[in-house]
């Protein structure tokens, strides 16, 4: 992909404030030269082999383009980017179905069952649900369940994540946790005036505009008046379902609850299987964006970004976010990539699994962030020792315990420096944030190599940030910048490159100076 | 803390600027972790390596095989290439120092963390 990638952002910098006006993505259809496979075989071995279906995506919203860019690159599928913000759809062919799992940019994947680009509500409320109830019926479900059927092999254990995503607000001490550590993280979080809302953006997939996941209740309490019928099973093994309702739009009579209750009805009858919130088997979704339906079936139980922490911390970054931002900075062989506040190390541990022949740094002036980034290095060891039988092996990757104003790396050492910069509300303050952030920029131009470097910080203290880089124009050129939507918090992830200028060590006083007329 | 890492810091103490490279390593833990042998990784990292601070701190960890420099046509050479995976990526000091040598000032390395952190007076101007 190279660098030329990066360059081509530049001509588009003047569409991020068209993008922030309309903060709509457009349908986008994007053909690349790549050839489009299809399926030329007259006699196939077996049909499920040359099955060929559509896969939706969610991705981390602002990083459709990059994530449709990892598809291309891996499963040679182009895809198209939806209206309905985060997701993407590319076609494969069912032998793909477990690279498809491997894509580090997807939070969820399900395959289409149907797609119903312009469906005519109807005026009433009533109409509306009754259109729903007789869809479940006419729909090509006979494809996607056979997917569904192949994907139940690939599908993740439920491991004790599940258990660590519940109680974000309670600190876990893990190792090395003596009572002073205990002190220092409670003291971390009471000083905090912290939101439970805000709390959930980086544990929890980013929220949707309304999420109906109730069926369960309505429909037992349905079947239970037909009680003896439906007692009698004509399959050995009924299957359990829910149905998931997305709904976004101004013009809907209705609530996805609703819809979802009557949907979900009709799928029961249809195929006499047992509706259950919690144990399914099969998760029917409904997602409604405007005029765009489009029903499809789970293939991913829990959300994949979560996959490479096992320690977590207060601001713990999303494996897919962690991944698309450095994708952004392209990556080159034997790269030096360093995120110098790395926290738990989301970012750096991310990078040295995809991009292993690249050299990983990750720092933090925080021992129990330092510590517990290498305890998550150590448990991704682990993994992959299990992975490959191979005994206790390493991967390209430091942990340094540092302060980001005063970073004891030699200049101009860094080809990718890519973090995840302290929010005014959950790390530091807003007003911390001020003599920070041009203090952070400063030094991460000193290291940075010029000429090839580049950057991707992430923040959402935007104003804060565009001041601070304004000024630096010498050493630092934005060339892009992507709006992320973490949890309803509105952030940016800005790439810069570093400019062929060398970097001029000032005197201290005059460093001093140059730091503080920012902050007029 | 790998030997790739070590060839990267540099003492950041007040007034010391690039007389603060290389730092000085001492080591009374090392230990030795297979890596993944990538020989255009390797190859590709070898124009970047500072060579004289790279052959120091291997001196103080007393490691044998190390090469003095790129050899010709090193980039298809084998030998050559797993050598240098082997004292970038796979010896890891564990515990041990890391010592400005223009301040002399010691930081710590415990559990294959350095502790980079300055006090207060070091940063002030």
């Amino acid at each position: 992909m190279g660098l030329d990638w990066i360059k081509n952002f530049g001509s588009i910098a003047n569409m991020s404030d068209v993008q922030e006006a309309t903060n709509q993505l457009l349908h986008v259809n994007l053909h690349e030269n790549q050839r489009y496979i299809h399926v030329t075989e007259s006699v196939p071995r077996s049909e499920s082999e040359h099955l060929r279906v559509t896969i939706g995506a969610t991705v981390p919203t602002g990083f459709e383009q990059v994530a449709a860019d990892e598809v291309r690159e891996k499963l040679r599928s182009s895809c198209k980017i939806s209206k309905d913000r985060g997701k993407i759809y590319f076609d494969i062919s069912v032998e793909s179905l477990a690279q498809v799992h491997r894509l580090r940019s997807v939070d969820n994947l399900f395959v289409v069952v149907q797609e119903l680009k312009d469906f005519q509500f109807k005026e009433t409320k009533e109409k509306v649900l009754k259109d729903f109830e007789e869809l479940a019926g006419k729909l090509p479900w006979s494809d996607p369940l056979k997917v569904w059927k192949i994907n139940t092999s690939f599908k993740k254990k439920k491991t004790k994540r599940k258990k660590l995503n519940q109680n974000l607000s309670k600190e876990k001490i893990d190792n090395g946790g003596d009572k002073g550590d205990e002190r220092d993280v409670k003291k971390e979080l009471s000083n905090n005036a912290l939101d439970s809302h805000i709390l959930d953006y980086y544990e929890k997939p980013a929220i949707k505009e309304e999420i109906s996941t109730l069926v369960g209740d309505i429909l037992a309490s349905c079947k239970n008046e037909n009680d003896e019928s439906s007692k009698e099973d004509t399959e050995p093994e009924v299957l359990k379902f829910r149905v998931t309702c997305n709904r976004a739009g101004e013009k809907h009579c209705f609530s996805s609850n609703e819809a979802a209750r009557d949907f979900g009805g009709a799928v029961q009858d249809y195929f006499k299987w047992k509706a259950d919130m919690t144990n399914f088997d099969v998760e029917v979704l409904l997602n409604i964006h405007d005029n765009e339906v489009i029903v499809g079936i789970a293939l991913t139980e829990e959300s994949l970004h979560r996959r490479n922490i096992t320690h977590f911390g207060p601001t713990t970054l999303r494996s897919t976010l962690a991944y698309g931002m450095l994708r952004l900075c392209a990556p080159q062989p034997s790269d030096i990539i360093v995120d110098p506040m790395c926290g738990t190390g989301a970012i750096p541990i991310e990078g040295a699994t995809e991009w292993s022949n690249c050299f990983h740094i990750a720092g933090d002036n925080n021992p129990l962030a330092v510590n517990r980034a290498a305890n998550n290095i150590s448990s991704l060891l682990t993994k992959s020792q299990i992975k490959e039988g191979k005994l206790s092996w390493g991967l390209p990757i430091d942990a340094i315990q540092w302060d980001i104003c005063n970073l004891p790396l030699r200049t101009g050492s860094v080809d990718i420096i890519v973090t995840d910069m302290p929010f005014g509300k959950r790390m530091g303050s807003k007003k911390r944030n001020w003599n920070l952030y041009p203090a952070c920029l400063w030094e991460m131009s000193r290291i940075c190599k010029p000429g090839t470097g580049r950057a991707a910080l992430l923040t959402q203290d935007k104003k804060c940030f565009t001041k601070a880089l304004s000024g630096m124009e010498h050493v630092w050129r934005k060339v892009h910048t992507v709006w992320v939507n973490i949890g309803g918090l509105h952030a940016a992830v800005y790439l810069l490159n570093r400019t062929p200028q060398a970097f001029v060590h000032p005197s201290g006083q005059d460093k001093e100076e140059l730091l503080s007329a920012k902050n007029d | 803390m790998k030997l790739l890492t070590h060839n990267l810091l540099s003492s950041h103490v007040r007034g010391v600027g690039p007389r603060g490279f290389p730092l000085r390593l001492e080591a009374t833990e090392v230990r030795v972790i297979p890596v993944e042998f990538n020989p255009d990784f390797v190859a590709r990292m070898i124009p970047k390596v500072e060579w004289a601070a790279l052959l120091e701190a291997a001196d103080h960890l007393r490691l044998a095989e190390v090469p003095k420099g790129p050899t010709q046509g090193y980039e298809q050479d084998e030998t050559f290439l797993r050598k240098m995976h082997h004292v970038l990526l796979e010896v890891e000091v564990v515990e041990g120092t890391l010592q400005c040598p223009e301040s002399g000032r010691v930081f710590p390395i415990t559990r294959g963390i350095p502790n980079m952190l300055l006090n207060e007076e070091e940063t002030q101007t």
